[in-house]
């Protein structure tokens, strides 16, 4: 693996300071940009915990509506029992607005503890009541003693789905659940993957988790793995917070580290192949002061294994689409990731990149940096930060690449368009079931090399 | 092939517009029931001078929530005591505006749709691209269309100083960009609270603007019933896109397709009408502006869902003249029958639909009639002969129009759910019950907890769900969905016409085959609710009458 790189790593990761995202966020008229809004970030969020259970204070659209929008462009993902249509909502109407949707919320929060095999419940504001002024806390208060429940305020208007994200950490820091515990060693937390909106999740996380158990460490992914409460009461025991992502779940890492004192490192987002991973692995392995004969022993037999594997589709790759030009359409941690796959580990060159989730303003240079500056081709893309469907569009008009990662709505066109070959790698995705499917790691970066390559390879 | 026959076609006097159902049959129904047709409230009419339709619940006295006797609703409808009571719990079945416009008008071709919102209430849009994408070119899908839709992406600063300005700067945008042939406008919850005056804007700036642009009011918070979505859209399409006809085509029929029905109902209905010389103009889903334009051009308006219909219907005959009927819908061998006859009057096609009726039931009624037989020989094995059980329904359109089916494939209906009920189906209801007998009728939009709860209790044999029902689906009986969806290319997806009958009836008998993956799950994963909302009765036990007496005080 490259040294420079790992150097590189550290660098330009190192002390992100974020704020407040939300100001900074693109507030203009969009064609179907790649996210939802607040509310529909901290609802994803929820449903990516094991038996936690979102309750709605909104219209009664909301839920259904990310059935479609989150779930279903999350990977083809149904709602399971507490998503879609199931998830209680107080139904807002023109009557609450005159008269307040306190009852109803109080109403509905009571009949939900009733009613649902659920450990953890948290209440969503979306537009209606903040905009009617109600007073959603005290509510919230009166329940808290008695169960796992908190309040996140999260209106539409507000921000999108994953600065909502952000909002629900913010929250759940906030509130009591958390409490000082003795620190565990060798245990970290993992922050940055937002389940739906990071649509290969669950995965992901799961990858992540044994890779990082084989080097003794035990990561509490959160998300998608174990009770979702639990998970969230065992935060603070972390020896340290892994952020994958350069602005989501910084916060959190941030005000945890306030809190509980738990140093956080942040790496640019979910590791795809070999180099990325072992990186990873070594950076984690060295702020834990885990063994390093252990860290090398165990990367050294993933990564004898993985370049074995990826010298499978040598003549593929080589007599077919030998150093293709490609575009990325994707949030900003897979777009990094991507990008640098595909150019540090298979050859190819980075055309255009384009990040569609609106990262604030002050840490795009960032960003910039560190796609370019991480990259082994001498030809460096053009990256551009858009949220316009349109506009993405029309970017990637006459250019030469010929391989494309982006939602699945570029999908059905992509040929005809741009003449690529298309692989749905980032949200919204209708037209893969994503179940375990992941590019993430090492088993990961061999499945998208095996994506990509199946876009093109015939008999020879 | 019903014994009974259908009194709809024996004796069919109809006052046009006003019954749906004849004299002598409205006659038995008051003998049967003691209901007297003759009373029901009448409907109201139409006024495009209004920004927008009145909501289902002033129209037509709608409610989500009922469980009891079918006879007593319609009871209660004639007399117009249909209450809407307010629930403890309640679950998200969806605003005027998601699901019911957002995922249909953003599949309208040469169209751009604004969603006046916040940046979450069009993501259930997303899909628009890939929708139709399934449809192969060869079963006559386009090769080229565009669907756009941008949304004005409202915040904090919108909110608090008003909106008016990037709605018009939206709107120039979207002409610029796509250069379309109409503008939809949805309006969202936060537009509606702090009161955005969209037809200000769309009057200044429309002398601009090639497209027509055309404001639809579906605020999510203006109604309780999803329903009256259908009728602002419809509003607004009949207020500012339906032009006067040019010409008036004879053998023109507007049939208004839902998400519901997929792409071969299209194709049934297409090969049915058009085996005796008549075009269909399917609108609004994946349907052209032009379309539109040309609603008031056709013959007749013809039903899949008379509730989705109805305004659309009324409207059209209103302004333009253009006549219709709202029952019965082609689903079934007699309903199908009945639809094309009265197809048949108002194109001059009598003597041809009899002839095709005739056709169709040579070719198709041997495959129905062993389909019946399979039922039977299950229901013997299973039951000693006892008529297998099913649970179904999804809106009250589709609850009128597949009662019958079912009994046409012998099954029993002892209950059924509708998302919603209004004195807009009152003449069908009372034609059911009056047909099939009475049964208990649960009303709800998508309440996933109601539904789990009467499966539960009523254990059917064959339950019919829609997959938007949290996990309502895992039993150990025999599950299977009720409809597929618009882009579903799928011949065994089919559900209208004769061979729909028969594809539906076919796909039906496979549920009875492998229910492994229902049973698996049941047993393997833990249930949505805890065991005390199975074992009780009452799947209205979450009722708040007390609450309902405060909504009725504030009116």
């Amino acid at each position: 693996m490259s040294e420079n790189y790992e150097k590189i790593q550290k660098e330009f990761f190192n002390q992100p300071t974020i704020e407040s995202n939300v100001d900074n966020l693109e507030q203009n008229s969009v064609e179907a940009p790649r996210y939802g809004c607040a509310l529909a970030g901290v609802y994803a969020t929820v449903l990516g915990l094991k038996n936690a259970v979102p309750i709605l204070h909104s219209g009664a659209g909301c839920g259904v509506g990310n059935l479609f929008g989150t779930l279903y462009a999350g990977g083809e993902s149904c709602g399971v029992n507490e998503g879609g249509t199931a998830t209680p909502c107080s139904c807002l109407v023109e009557e609450h607005v005159i008269l307040g949707g306190e009852d109803k919320l109080n109403n509905l929060v009571d009949s939900t503890i009733q009613l649902f095999n659920s450990n953890f419940y948290v209440v969503i504001s979306g537009c209606v009541p903040s905009l009617i002024g109600d007073d959603v806390d005290s509510i919230v208060e009166y329940y808290e003693d008695e169960h796992p429940i908190i309040h996140v305020n999260a209106p539409g208007f507000k921000a999108h789905s994953l600065e909502g994200h952000n909002l629900f950490w913010d929250a759940v820091i906030d509130s009591n659940l958390l409490e000082t515990q003795e620190i565990e060693k060798g245990t970290v937390n993992i922050f940055g993957v937002v389940p739906y909106n990071h649509v290969f999740w669950k995965g992901d996380l799961y990858e992540l988790k044994k890779l990082f158990a084989s080097i003794g460490i035990k990561a509490n992914v959160i998300f998608g793995d174990g009770d979702g409460l639990e998970n969230i009461k065992n935060i603070p025991k972390a020896e340290y917070n892994i952020v994958l992502n350069p602005w989501i779940g910084v916060r959190a890492a941030e005000k945890l580290k306030e809190k509980f004192g738990t140093p956080f490192i942040t790496f640019p987002g979910v590791p795809v192949g070999a180099k990325q991973t072992s990186s990873l692995l070594y950076r984690v392995a060295e702020k834990l002061n885990i063994n390093k004969d252990i860290v090398n022993d165990f990367i050294t037999e993933k990564e004898e294994w993985f370049y074995r594997f990826a010298e499978y589709p040598g003549d593929a790759l080589i007599l077919c689409r030998p150093n293709q030009y490609f575009a990325v359409v994707a949030d900003t941690a897979y777009a990094i990731s991507y990008t640098k796959f595909l150019t540090n580990e298979i050859g190819y060159l980075p055309d255009i990149v384009q990040i569609t989730d609106n990262p604030p303003l002050e840490v795009r240079q960032k960003i910039i940096d560190e796609i370019n500056n991480s990259l082994e081709s001498t030809i460096k893309p053009d990256i551009i930060f858009e949220a316009d469907t349109y506009k993405i569009r029309n970017n990637l008009n006459n250019r030469p690449f010929a391989f494309l990662l982006s939602s699945s709505l570029e999908q059905p066109t992509a040929l005809e368009e741009w003449g690529a070959c298309h692989v749905s790698a980032s949200f919204p995705i209708y037209g893969n079931a994503v179940l375990v499917n992941h590019y993430g790691g090492y088993y990961g970066g061999l499945t998208l090399l095996e994506d990509l390559v199946s876009t093109f390879v015939g008999p020879l | 092939m019903n014994p009974k026959g259908n009194h709809n076609n024996q004796c069919n006097h109809k006052e046009h517009g006003t019954f749906k159902i004849g004299s002598c049959k409205r006659k038995k129904i008051k003998q049967i029931l003691g209901v007297d047709l003759d009373n029901k409230p009448e409907a109201q009419p139409i006024d495009l001078d209004k920004i927008t339709s009145p909501n289902r619940e002033q129209r037509a006295h709608g409610t989500n929530i009922y469980y009891g006797k079918a006879s007593d609703l319609l009871k209660d409808a004639v007399n117009q005591n249909v209450t809407m009571d307010e629930r403890r719990f309640q679950q998200s079945g969806g605003c005027v505006l998601n699901f019911y416009l957002a995922v249909r008008v953003s599949t309208i071709r040469d169209a751009v749709v604004i969603f006046n919102a916040p940046v979450g209430c069009s993501s259930s849009a997303l899909g628009y691209r890939e929708l139709f994408r399934g449809v192969p070119e060869a079963l006559g899908r386009p090769a080229e269309y565009k669907l756009n839709w941008m949304t004005t992406n409202l915040q904090q600063d919108d909110v608090v100083y008003g909106a008016g300005e990037k709605l018009r700067d939206t709107i120039i945008e979207a002409q610029e960009r796509y250069n379309p042939k109409a503008i939809f406008i949805l309006t969202s919850c936060t537009t509606g609270i702090i009161g955005e005056d969209i037809e200000g804007v769309v009057d200044d700036i429309q002398p601009e603007i090639d497209a027509t642009i055309v404001p639809v009011h579906c605020e999510g918070i203006r109604s309780r019933l999803v329903q009256t979505g259908y009728d602002a859209f419809w509003h607004a399409v009949l207020k500012y896109l339906v032009k006067k006809p040019e010409k008036k085509q004879k053998d023109l029929v507007n049939v208004a397709s839902m998400l519901s029905y997929t792409w071969q109902d299209r194709l049934e209905i297409e090969r049915l009408l058009g085996k005796i010389g008549l075009k269909v103009n399917f609108i609004p889903e994946f349907a052209t502006v032009e379309q539109f334009e040309k609603l008031s051009e056709a013959a007749v308006t013809a039903p899949i869902c008379p509730t989705y219909t109805d305004y659309l219907s009324r409207g059209l005959e209103e302004k333009f003249g253009v006549p219709y009927f709202l029952y019965p819908t082609p689903t079934g061998f007699e309903n199908t029958d009945g639809w094309l006859r009265e197809i048949g009057k108002y194109t001059g096609k009598e003597e041809e639909v009899e002839e095709l009726i005739k056709e169709e039931r040579a070719k198709w009624e041997p495959k129905l009639n062993s389909i019946r037989n399979e039922f039977i020989n299950i229901s013997n094995t299973r039951k000693n002969g006892e008529k297998l059980q099913v649970l179904g329904a999804l809106g009250q359109g589709r609850l009128v129009s597949q009662m019958p089916y079912f009994d046409e494939l012998g099954l029993d209906t002892p209950a059924a759910m509708a998302q919603d009920f209004d004195e807009l189906i009152i003449d069908e209801l009372a034609d059911i019950i009056e047909r099939n007998g009475d049964f208990n009728l649960m009303v709800n939009t998508f309440q996933a907890a109601e539904q789990a709860n009467v499966t539960a209790s009523l254990k059917p044999d064959l339950t019919l769900t829609c997959p938007f029902q949290g996990g309502s689906w895992k039993r150990d009986t025999q599950v299977t969905r009720i409809h597929s969806l618009r882009g579903d290319p799928a011949p065994e997806s089919a559900q209208s016409g004769y061979s729909g009958a028969v594809a539906f009836g076919e796909f039906l008998l496979r549920a009875f085959q492998n229910k492994a993956y229902q049973k698996t799950l049941s047993e393997k994963t833990k249930p949505a609710y805890k065991d005390w909302w199975y074992e009780q009765e009452d799947p209205l036990y979450f009722l708040d009458k007390e609450l309902d007496d405060d909504y009725a005080l504030s009116k």
